[in-house]
């Protein structure tokens, strides 16, 4: 065992790239399209790297976590070439049609199985596939840590964290005691890209890969079995839109003119009915 | 027999559960109170949805409302919807923090059983919803823009069960709709989106129940301390109000906005209701004060005309606006996301566009189509 005292968890997702976002036939998200790290998971990690930074390399490590078929292994592989130290994929068919409540019951389960006693845990708000922002909070729950979300400002106390979350018109700040989950908002820093000196060891690293089995639960507690939720119907949206007017003009002012045009017409249109009625 | 005929039969030998049946009893909603210790619109749209949900179940509308000093409010909850307002005002609760929320809302459900539980997906909604659902050991939906009260037909089980929530909700980057269903477990829990639905009109005639609720607290409820809450102040901003909404993205730039801030003006000299918006990257520059923020971390709007200035149009962006009744973008780049929920669309630079827009409003040249 390492003698790094200090010890951060980070929960990756990969997720497709968005204009390539589709469903399967049963509704699901297609994970076979080209895909990438979630974005918020990318401030996540930079907010443990940057916590690494403070507290320093040869003191802390950095354990990135996944759940999702093998290919996830791309993003954990940036991860490491980013600056993570250990990466770890909980991958099994029988997770397949997890909602967040079995989701973050499997990871929760994981986070306890690797018997790290990790002081702090960091996640990304939300996921751009799924956008429901409920598995980092759930996996706090599971493992009765507190947890602050939409965090955008983070200060390393020893014991504890001081950390501003952001709200609607404003921010709140909490002293929040260690170990405990945050989840970071996309405003909080600004990633860093891989770094050369960690590019042999992301290559080499072992990607430990653990199965439902591994961490002791059945087929029955994850996946679709496992889900409170169901995915019932999906639709398209129907856009009752029609698509963009793009005003023409060989310069600017005639663009604006027609603009100026287009506009003058949904006036006297609306001016129109209020007549008639 | 064809096969549709089959399928009818054999539900028809099917086991029928009403959901609304088994032990749980009405819809509740948390009442949300902000930092100014007022509520948080969204309550009164759950309020309105919720009555809906609940009248349609044939069952009571319950409001959840936490905080301190804040019973004061319970009456006005009454008028707005709510059948019974459940109070919880200790000085401990001032300050929304997860953990003893959470608690309080799980005392309510274990005690009061109710079929259906729904939050404003805000920030502090879409903090508290998932650790609630987590700890009561149910589903939960996120950031749902329409409900719904249906059947649904497990053939596996050979189960029918009638009056289940239908909680619909964007998904797939907002290309589509996704109904999502929680059949087994208790309570069917959601986030509603704020600024979709529908709050009912304020009626003093309606009556109702105010309910005095104390938790168990213990320490551990208390572990995180608040420290500073940081809200607003200063001018006013009424983007719920306006009829026009400039808004303006990180691309503009800290002078970008002192030409958005001469358009509004110019606007609400010829007499609109103008103000000023922008996207969450401009407000994260420091170029605008976060209270201008039209997105889903900032304020839901749907003005008559939006006129967004160098957004590239990010899906919570877009998600606070794109109800808007005629939008006009304004962007260098043609395949910005902002395009496909525009009205209208010029390609080019704003600096060069916007300077002749603000003439023409100003000479009465261009006009625009907003109601009374």
């Amino acid at each position: 065992m390492s003698n790094k005292t200090f010890k951060i968890a980070v929960l990756i997702k990969q997720v497709p790239i968005p204009s390539k976002m589709r469903a399967t036939k049963e509704g699901l998200m297609d994970r076979s399209v080209a895909s990438m790290m979630n974005p918020y998971c990318k401030h996540a990690l930079e907010a443990a790297l940057e916590l690494k930074d403070t507290i320093g390399e040869e003191k802390t490590e950095i354990w990135v976590i996944s759940m999702g078929p093998p290919n996830f292994e791309q993003s954990l592989r940036e991860a490491l070439s980013m600056g993570a130290d250990h990466a770890i994929l909980l991958s099994d068919r029988k997770l397949a049609g997890s909602d967040t409540y079995a989701t973050a019951k499997a990871l929760g389960t994981l986070i306890q199985k690797l018997g790290v006693n990790f002081n702090i845990v960091f996640a990304g708000l939300q996921t751009i596939d799924g956008d429901t922002a409920h598995v980092g909070p759930q996996v706090a729950e599971r493992l009765g840590i507190p947890h602050v979300s939409y965090v955008e400002k983070i200060d390393f106390k020893g014991d504890h964290v001081v950390v501003r979350r952001i709200l609607e018109g404003g921010n709140i700040t909490y002293k929040v005691p260690l170990p405990a989950l945050l989840t970071i908002t996309n405003t909080a820093n600004k990633p860093r890209g891989p770094r050369l000196k960690y590019a042999i060891r992301a290559k080499n690293e072992e990607i430990k890969v653990y199965s439902v089995d591994d961490i002791g639960l059945t087929a029955e507690e994850v996946g679709s079995a496992g889900s409170p939720t169901l995915v019932y119907r999906v639709k398209n949206v129907t856009h009752d839109r029609p698509p963009c007017q793009f005003m023409e003009g060989e310069t600017v002012e005639d663009k604006v003119n027609m603009l100026a045009e287009k506009l003058r017409e949904l006036v006297e249109a609306s001016k129109a009915e209020a007549v008639e009625a | 027999m064809s096969t549709n005929e089959k399928k009818q039969r054999n539900e028809e030998e099917y086991e029928i559960v009403d959901r609304s049946k088994q032990g749980v009893e009405g819809v509740f909603i948390w009442g949300q109170m902000m930092p100014n210790n007022e509520p948080h619109d969204v309550t009164f749209e759950l309020l309105g949805e919720g009555r809906k949900i609940a009248d349609k179940l044939n069952t009571k509308l319950t409001a959840v409302l936490i905080g301190y000093n804040v019973k004061k409010w319970a009456q006005e909850l009454i008028y707005r919807g709510a059948d019974r307002v459940i109070v919880v005002d200790h000085e401990k609760l001032k300050t929304f923090a997860v953990l003893p929320y959470t608690q309080v809302i799980y005392d309510i459900i274990q005690k009061e059983k109710p079929e259906v539980f729904l939050f404003g997906a805000t920030t502090f909604g879409r903090e508290l919803a998932p650790r609630v659902a987590a700890r009561v050991h149910t589903g939960l939906s996120a950031d749902c823009t329409m409900f719904d009260v249906g059947d649904y037909v497990n053939r596996r089980k050979k189960l029918k069960f009638e009056n289940v929530l239908y909680m619909v909700r964007p998904s797939f980057g907002e290309s589509k709709l996704a109904t999502i269903l929680c059949p087994l477990n208790f309570p069917q829990m959601a986030s509603a989106r704020p600024g979709i639905f529908i709050p009912l009109k304020r009626d003093e005639t309606r009556k109702g129940e105010i309910i005095d609720f104390t938790p168990e607290f213990s320490e551990k409820d208390f572990v995180v301390d608040v420290l500073d809450v940081n809200v607003g102040g200063g001018e006013q901003i009424d983007l719920k109000g306006a009829k026009i909404i400039v808004s303006g993205g990180r691309g503009v730039g800290e002078k970008g906005f002192d030409m958005l801030r001469e358009f509004v003006k110019v606007l609400r000299e010829k007499g609109y209701k103008a103000e000023l918006g922008a996207s969450r990257g401009a407000v994260e520059a420091g170029y605008i004060s976060s209270k201008h923020q039209v997105g889903q971390t900032g304020t839901t709007v749907r003005p008559d005309v939006y006129i967004a200035i160098g957004i590239s149009g990010a899906i919570q962006h877009l998600a606070g606006m794109k109800e808007s009744k005629y939008i006009i973008a304004i962007n260098k780049d043609h395949e910005a996301p902002i395009f496909s929920v525009a009205t209208f669309g010029i390609v080019g630079d704003y600096q060069d566009v916007v300077p002749i827009m603000i003439e023409k409003v100003r000479k009465g040249e261009m006009v625009f189509p907003v109601t009374q």
